[in-house]
């Protein structure tokens, strides 16, 4: 599903935060990225969504490779890959309706297939009771929920996340995850960059561990350490 | 399509109200171009109507002197029906030609500053040809019988040139507005794409195509433009037909342009200005503010 092959990125500065990456994830995988802060997570995720370019190497979506890709393409890209954040990136004015709906016209669906995804999606989130309230009248959790939501309402085959539990509690965190891991099993490949030790002991996936933008281990049911 | 248009035009109007000050800037910006522009182009028009009216006679009128009797007029006629590319001669008595004149201008009260017919016999000669009429002019001139010969072609000539210089300064003004209004139109649009920089992102985020992002802006560029245009033709309109109205009382000989559907055509094409303007300038600014992939 997702390839990468001797990738390296020198930002402009002449940092160099990813160095010498291969990695093979293959179809509804479960991936933890994890390492310390500034071990390159963030860049590598910016990367497979088209957010940002390598500076050499190659990615493969689906077999697409996105050095490939045309400008004008990036939007198709855009609609396969889900991404969620720490910080929700929610629009403020809109409801937690309009704001999973907002994915949804942007890919011009019809107004009554918009009905019926939002509201099947904000059941899976558990948000089916609050789709008229405004984020801001919302918990962390809820918040990060629409912001899962927006990204798989149109199904797209890869999810990523960036720090997703990075400002939850541990209870509200866990919760998160399990509700990462109900997605993957719904044949979605989801990669989660994250530095929650917690969790990745606890919910035992496959482990690929950065550090100074080097893969320096990956290993199926991983723990956080070696 | 539908559905699209409707999510555009409900967010082009979230953005107006967001901004309404610029907006309302920006659209008395575009107006007071545009009414420039009309005025301009109301004023041309009206330098043409006025060339065409002259040049469309294909006449020579001929002042005889006081002292020509009026049993020399037969002779006189048949002498200018043989000059060559003379069409028709008619004899314009200068009793007749007075009452005429006081017929037709009835607004000025011409027995009060004149109390005797102050012209004089005179021939109308029609000529097949413009370009026969210089040497017809010469030629007539040196008869004794004759005081003075007038041509309406001069003036055409005069007035051509006048206009020719009148459009050139006009489409450099026309030019120079045109160019300032985009501008700020353009940096309005900018503003309002500034302030919704965060949907735009997430909107880029779920496969937006910048032709989806840069709808919105569009209708917005186009709502300016029309509001500005609408205010700018009514202005043009009120302003243009209270202006004539004043000019036929004052100078009534003078032919002003009153044609609706050239008067319509000018209105129409002010109208084309500013939409093309509020459209042109939001595509120019979402261009260049909306980052690219
Ligand atoms: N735009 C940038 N310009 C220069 N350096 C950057 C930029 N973005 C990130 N970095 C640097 O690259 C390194 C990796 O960053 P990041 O991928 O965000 O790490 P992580 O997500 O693992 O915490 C960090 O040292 C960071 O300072
Ligand atoms: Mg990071």
């Amino acid at each position: 599903m997702i390839r990468i092959k001797r990738l390296r990125k020198v930002y402009p500065n002449g940092f160099v935060a990813l160095e010498d990456v291969d990695l093979h994830i293959t179809r509804n995988e479960f991936v933890y990225l994890v390492g310390q802060s500034g071990a390159g997570k963030s860049t590598l995720l910016n990367m497979l969504y088209r957010a940002d370019v390598p500076t050499s190497g190659e990615i493969y979506i689906d077999n697409i490779s996105l050095s490939g890709l045309a400008p004008k393409q990036v939007p198709y890209l855009r609609r396969s890959i889900g991404v969620i954040f720490q910080d929700y990136k929610l629009l403020p004015k809109r409801t937690v309706y309009e704001n999973v709906a907002f994915a949804l016209r942007v890919m011009h669906f019809s107004r009554s297939r918009i009905r019926r995804q939002v509201t099947q999606v904000l059941e899976l989130v558990g948000l089916q009771q609050k789709m008229n309230h405004y984020p801001s009248e919302l918990s962390g959790g809820e918040q990060q929920r629409i912001c899962i939501a927006r990204a798989i309402v149109n199904n797209p085959p890869v999810l990523l996340a960036d720090e997703p539990t990075g400002s939850l509690d541990p209870d509200t965190s866990w919760e998160i995850m399990q509700l990462l891991s109900k997605i993957n099993a719904r044949q979605t490949t989801v990669v989660v960059a994250t530095h929650n030790k917690a969790i990745v002991d606890d919910i035992r996936k496959r482990v690929v561990a950065l550090e100074h933008g080097r893969i320096v281990r990956d290993e199926q049911l991983g723990l956080y350490h070696a | 399509m539908i559905r699209d248009f409707i999510f555009f035009f409900s967010e082009a109007l979230i953005s107006i109200r967001r901004s309404g000050l610029m907006i309302a800037i920006s659209i008395a910006t575009i107006s007071v171009s545009l009414v420039i522009f009309g005025i301009f182009l109301l004023i041309s028009a009206n330098i043409s109507n006025l060339s065409n009216f002259f040049s469309a006679k294909l006449e020579v009128r001929v002042y005889l002197k006081d002292q020509v009797a009026q049993t020399d007029i037969p002779q006189l006629k048949a002498q200018f029906e043989s000059m060559p590319h003379v069409r028709k001669v008619e004899f314009i008595d200068r009793d007749v030609a007075w009452d005429d004149f006081k017929k037709n201008f009835p607004t000025i009260k011409l027995n009060s500053i004149l109390s005797n017919n102050p012209l004089p016999h005179a021939f109308r000669l029609t000529v097949s040809e413009t370009e026969q009429i210089p040497s017809l002019v010469t030629s007539i001139r040196t008869l004794k019988t004759v005081d003075h010969v007038s041509e309406m072609g001069e003036y055409a000539n005069r007035i051509a040139t006048f206009s020719k210089y009148t459009r050139i300064a006009g489409i450099i003004l026309v030019s120079l507005l045109t160019m300032a209004t985009l501008l700020i139109i353009v940096n309005t649009i900018r503003l309002t794409v500034i302030a919704r920089q965060d949907e735009i992102s997430i909107m880029q985020l779920v496969g937006a195509t910048v032709s989806f992002i840069r709808w919105p802006f569009i209708i917005e560029g186009l709502i300016i433009g029309i509001i500005g245009a609408v205010i700018a033709i009514t202005f043009l309109s009120f302003g243009y037909s209270l202006l004539v109205v004043k000019f036929q009382q004052s100078v009534p000989f003078v032919p002003m342009l009153f044609d609706q559907m050239a008067l319509n055509l000018i209105y129409l094409t002010v109208f084309a200005l500013g939409t093309i303007l509020g459209i042109f300038g939001a595509y120019l600014s979402v261009s260049k503010t909306v980052q690219h992939y």
